[in-house]
């Protein structure tokens, strides 16, 4: 009787964890399926891609899409750019970012972080006109810091929530004990909470980089021949003959396969970095 | 999403402060100068620049002329502004609600432990990080009504083919089930950065208690969760009042006008009409709305940490 | 070996001239080019580079294929890109607005941008550099130019700020096939269409008998297509009075939504012109009203199923005038730009002979030059069948421009697009036209009296 009571709740249990295996298998299959979509769409001849019923498995698959790709546009010069940029507006976001995450942290300023929220509330569009008028003012169109200027709007604010709450859940004793020592706000932050905040950093970082990545509309408008971004870029793509699917679907892969390859690398670091603040916290 | 734990932190610094008399925490302002001077100076000259002229009646490629307030109240009988107001709001609705709630369910599927459950969680937030423009073209190819994967595999489960975007009653749907893919995987990552918080005793007592799942979780876990999905809420709202990417590739604001949000149709103004001063004049009273909107939810938030 | 040997040959040609045997060679051209050269100097400006804007298609498709021929000719280096229509007239007036766009020579519709770009004096007149017996070539033969070319290019001041590239007539692309199964001819007059365009709709197979855009804006010239079989255009060109709710604008919305509706595939509210294209180049649609440029990949077996089996169909008769609505791109120079003779050089190229021969043989365009459709050599070297260019011939002898000469043009193709996007839809299309020529008739007033 005891064996066969612990049978059933053994069948109960591989039953619920077969619930729950079918419950991960849902919630990730649109992920996983329009990725697959997306690699088998560039990877088919344009026959089968406009073939219907769909045609799944690329049967042989072609390279042909990514070569047109690379043939018909500068993709070189557009990666290039697309890396400039969001490289350059966040490597001043974490300059300017960090230590105003910590400042807004310590002194409890949540008044000024709305300040920067501001910058994230104003409908992006809304920047384009007035500043392409102000960069032609100082020269800089054809340049690629428009772009990079106007991307500090979206990396900034991003960068100092991340470090906020970053900073936020860090135990203050040590930079207590480094002020008592004698230590200024400054060194205290510069010594003591700066090497600590690293994981945040990088989180911050990783994070800024990607929604500059992704930024469409102010690279659309504000970028030159020379100075393309990859998403606009990809949406050149939309061509005049035809929705040429292959193609596009090759170069909407090859602009998010960057960002898509480092968030499988360092997933840990950032769900660990976004969630944190509360694991801390609590 | 990483305010959160202001509540407890402060508690803790209290402690502290008082050793060093009040408004010390006041000397760490400076350190928040820098990022205020450069937000500061790529935002301001844009909007000195759109209130003036939001007051003008200007038309690239004609003369311009101060109107007073014309252009808002213009905007107040302007039936498609109206009307996009309503798609917005419409829009805005189900691409907070349907993302909370999936990434509610995914954060505590991903909070339990199991097999293979970084892959998987990796695999999740793909399309969070996945670029706009890029996803939102391989959509408008899935939608396509005639040779679309999507009605292909309706067609295997016996739905007859749907129009998607192709049909004013169904595009705003179609839309915001971009946006839920899009963007269920950062409320799911703020969810479970709540969930991680949660402590492990009320629910051993709970469970002596004799308390099912259910009771437990909405008993427990969710007031505990409650203010991280708040803030999730907050983000995801003023992200889908501005939606702009996904509409803009996918419909442009069609059929007709059955998609057109406050955000394409500010575009349309500025980048199509060329009516500068109008769309100055949508872009303020959009603003309006979205702090508006935000300050009701944070309001919200402040009456739910209360109580 | 050969094709370096052809290469030299070619290098060479262009040295003497413009004009040139291209790869479908056009000895005739090449001939009166060689004998009138004489001594212009192409590379006077040799060394400065300029920037060229152009819009997506096959005529910038052209330009920068041979590129590079021209900088070997004049020695000056050319940075081009080739922006996506609505993208590129949205750069094109914001950084004109600025004061100094970032390109020397652009692509204009004229069509949508002609009269903003007059009104502004954006672009540089083309009259006095063509004057210039230092700066034009001799054998740019000027005379060769058709009137209706120099006709869209000229603005109402007299000033032509343009040189003409391109036009492109309206025509309808037809299924042989389908129409040889239900035992169909091409139809003649509107109502042969409707007739037609039922016999082959099958709904159950997924069959249909019309396609055409439904998406606003892009849906404003089959509108207009229609309108002009009623001998009226939209808006009054002498007056500059809409006439968008005239029994004839309401007749022609509601002959395109009955065609929309009932006989095209669903989603065409939803459908450009790539849409349309994709529709019926898997040969499963009877006829596709739209422009003539669009042919190469209906007959490229890598992009198409419809290959030696479409008809290339003129514009029927409506029920008081036969028209195909045309539409039509030029090129010119940016009044701001610092290199404004290097620029000429290269508009100078763009509509040469040559180019406009081969864009011709391309089939993605129909060149405003005479000289093209009569030159047998350039003829042989067609890639598309004879039938399209019988087709783009007789099209153009009907031509009548397709959208209204003013400056709001994409406003008024957005506020008519809606209403026409709503009538497909379903709605009534007098009340649906009565609201848009409300909305935009202060518009049309506003920019008229500036």
């Amino acid at each position: 009787m005891r064996s066969r009571r612990s049978l059933g709740v053994r069948v109960k249990h591989a039953i619920s964890n077969l619930g729950f295996a079918f419950a991960v298998f849902v919630i990730v299959s649109p992920a996983i399926l329009v990725m697959l979509w997306m690699l088998s769409l560039s990877l088919k001849t344009e026959v089968d891609n406009m073939a219907f019923p769909p045609v799944f498995i690329p049967s042989p698959p072609t390279l042909a899409n990514f070569l047109d790709v690379f043939e018909k546009n500068s993709f070189d010069l557009y990666f290039v750019n697309s890396l400039i940029v969001s490289g350059i507006s966040t490597l001043i976001a974490i300059l300017v970012g960090v230590p105003a995450g910590y400042g807004i942290a310590k002194a409890q300023a949540h008044k000024i972080a709305v300040l920067t929220l501001i910058a994230r509330i104003t409908p992006g569009l809304s920047y384009l006109i007035p500043l392409y008028i102000l960069f032609q003012w100082i020269g800089l169109t054809g340049t690629v810091w428009p772009i990079v200027i106007t991307h500090l709007v979206l990396t900034v604010p991003i960068f100092i929530y991340v470090m906020i709450g970053f900073f936020e859940s860090q135990p203050p004793d040590l930079e207590e004990a480094a002020l008592i020592d004698g230590c200024t706000l400054w060194q205290a932050f510069r010594y003591v909470a700066l090497p600590l905040a690293r994981p945040g950093i990088m989180v911050g970082a990783i994070l800024s980089i990607i929604f500059s990545w992704n930024n469409f509309i102010f690279g659309a408008v504000l970028g030159g021949r020379t100075t393309r971004t990859l998403p606009v870029a990809v949406f050149n793509m939309l061509t005049f003959e035809q929705v040429a699917w292959g193609p596009l679907a090759a170069a909407a892969l090859l602009v998010t396969a960057p960002v898509l390859i480092l968030t499988l690398f360092i997933q840990k670091e950032i769900v660990g970095g976004l969630t944190a603040g509360g694991v801390k916290g609590g | 999403m990483t305010q959160t734990s202001t509540v407890e932190t402060k508690a803790v610094s209290a402690e502290a402060a008082p050793a060093r008399g009040p408004g010390f925490d006041r000397n760490y302002l400076p350190f928040a100068y820098p990022a205020l001077v450069i937000t500061a100076a790529v935002i301001v000259f844009p909007w000195i620049f759109t209130i003036y002229m939001s007051f003008y009646d200007w038309k690239i490629g004609q003369a311009r002329e101060f109107v007073g307030f014309a252009n808002f109240t213009k905007l107040a009988n302007d039936p498609r502004f109206i009307e996009s107001i309503g798609h917005t709001l419409y829009f805005t609705a189900l691409a907070v609600i349907l993302p909370v709630v999936f990434g509610t369910i995914a954060a505590l599927i991903f909070n339990e432990r199991f097999p293979l459950r970084g892959l998987f969680r990796a695999i999740f937030i793909l399309p969070m990080m996945a670029t706009p423009v890029a996803v939102a073209l391989v959509w408008t190819m899935m939608f396509h009504p005639q040779l679309g994967v999507l009605n292909y595999l309706l067609s295997l489960v016996g739905i007859p083919p749907q129009l998607w975007v192709y049909s004013p009653d169904t595009v705003i749907p179609s839309l915001v089930a971009v946006e839920v893919w899009h963007w269920t995987p950062l409320v799911m990552l703020i969810v479970l950065g709540g969930l991680a918080s949660v402590p492990v005793e009320p629910y051993e007592s709970a469970k002596i208690d004799g308390a099912s799942a259910w009771q437990m979780f909405r008993h427990i876990t969710l007031p505990l969760i409650m203010p991280f999905i708040l803030v999730a809420v907050v983000i995801r709202m003023i992200d889908a009042l501005k939606a702009f990417d996904t509409i803009y590739v996918i419909t442009s604001g069609g059929p007709g006008t059955a998609s057109e949000t406050i955000n394409i149709y500010l575009y349309l103004q500025a980048f199509s009409f060329y009516n500068i001063g109008y769309a100055s004049a949508v872009t303020i009273v959009f603003f309006v709305l979205i702090i508006l909107l935000t300050l009701v939810l944070l309001f919200l938030r402040q009456k739910a940490k209360w109580t | 070996m050969d094709d370096r040997k052809t290469r030299v040959t070619r290098r060479t040609a262009l040295k003497i001239g413009a004009g040139a045997a291209g790869v479908f060679a056009a000895p005739a051209i090449m001939k009166t080019a060689t004998a009138q050269t004489g001594g212009f100097n192409w590379k006077k400006f040799a060394g400065q580079s300029i920037e060229v804007s152009l819009t997506l298609g096959p005529r910038a498709e052209n330009l920068r294929r041979h590129e590079k021929e021209f900088t070997e000719l004049t020695g000056i280096k050319v940075g081009s890109e080739a922006v996506p229509e609505q993208q590129h007239r949205q750069q094109a007036v914001i950084q004109f607005n600025s004061g100094s766009p970032q390109f020397d020579v652009i692509t204009e519709s004229w069509h949508v941008q002609k009269r903003l770009f007059g009104k502004s004096k954006w672009l540089v007149d083309m009259k006095p550099l063509l004057a210039d017996a230092s700066l034009t070539a001799p054998d740019y033969d000027f005379a060769d130019f058709t009137a209706g070319g120099l006709r869209w290019a000229t603005q109402g001041d007299g000033r032509m700020d343009t040189l003409p590239l391109n036009i492109d007539p309206w025509m309808i692309y037809w299924n042989k096939e389908l129409f040889a199964a239900k035992g169909l001819a091409f139809p003649k007059t509107f109502e042969e269409i409707l007739m037609a365009a039922e016999k082959l709709t099958d709904k159950a197979a997924g069959q249909y008998g019309w396609v055409s855009r439904g998406l606003k804006n892009a849906n404003v010239p089959v509108w207009t297509s229609f309108m002009l079989g009623h001998d009226m255009d939209p808006v009054n060109p002498k007056t500059v009075t809409l006439q968008t709710t005239t029994p004839e604008a309401i007749a022609a919305a509601e002959y395109y939504k009955k065609l929309n509706k009932d006989f095209a595939p669903p989603g065409t509210v939803g459908f450009n012109w790539n849409e349309s294209q994709t529709s019926f180049s898997q040969g499963k649609i009877g006829m596709w009203l739209d422009g003539i440029g669009f042919a190469p990949p209906l007959e490229d077996p890598a992009k198409s199923r419809v290959v030696g089996k479409v008809g290339y169909g003129i514009m029927p008769a409506g029920p008081k005038a036969r028209h195909s609505a045309t539409f039509g791109d030029g090129i010119g120079i940016a009044a701001a730009s610092k290199k404004k003779e290097a620029a000429y050089l290269y508009c100078q190229w763009a509509t040469s002979k040559l180019m406009c021969a081969r864009l011709l043989q391309s089939g993605g365009g129909s060149p405003c030059r005479g000289s093209s459709y009569t030159d047998k050599d350039v003829i042989a070297g067609l890639k598309l069948p004879r039938e399209w260019l019988t087709c783009l011939q007789e099209s153009t002898a009907i031509g009548r421009p397709g959208l209204p000469e003013i400056v709001p043009v994409t406003e008024f193709r957005d506020v008519f697009g809606v209403g026409l996007t709503n009538t497909i839809g379903g709605a009534d299309a007098k009340a649906e036209l009565v609201k848009a020529t409300e909305a935009f008739a202060p518009v049309l007033q506003k920019s008229e009296a500036s």
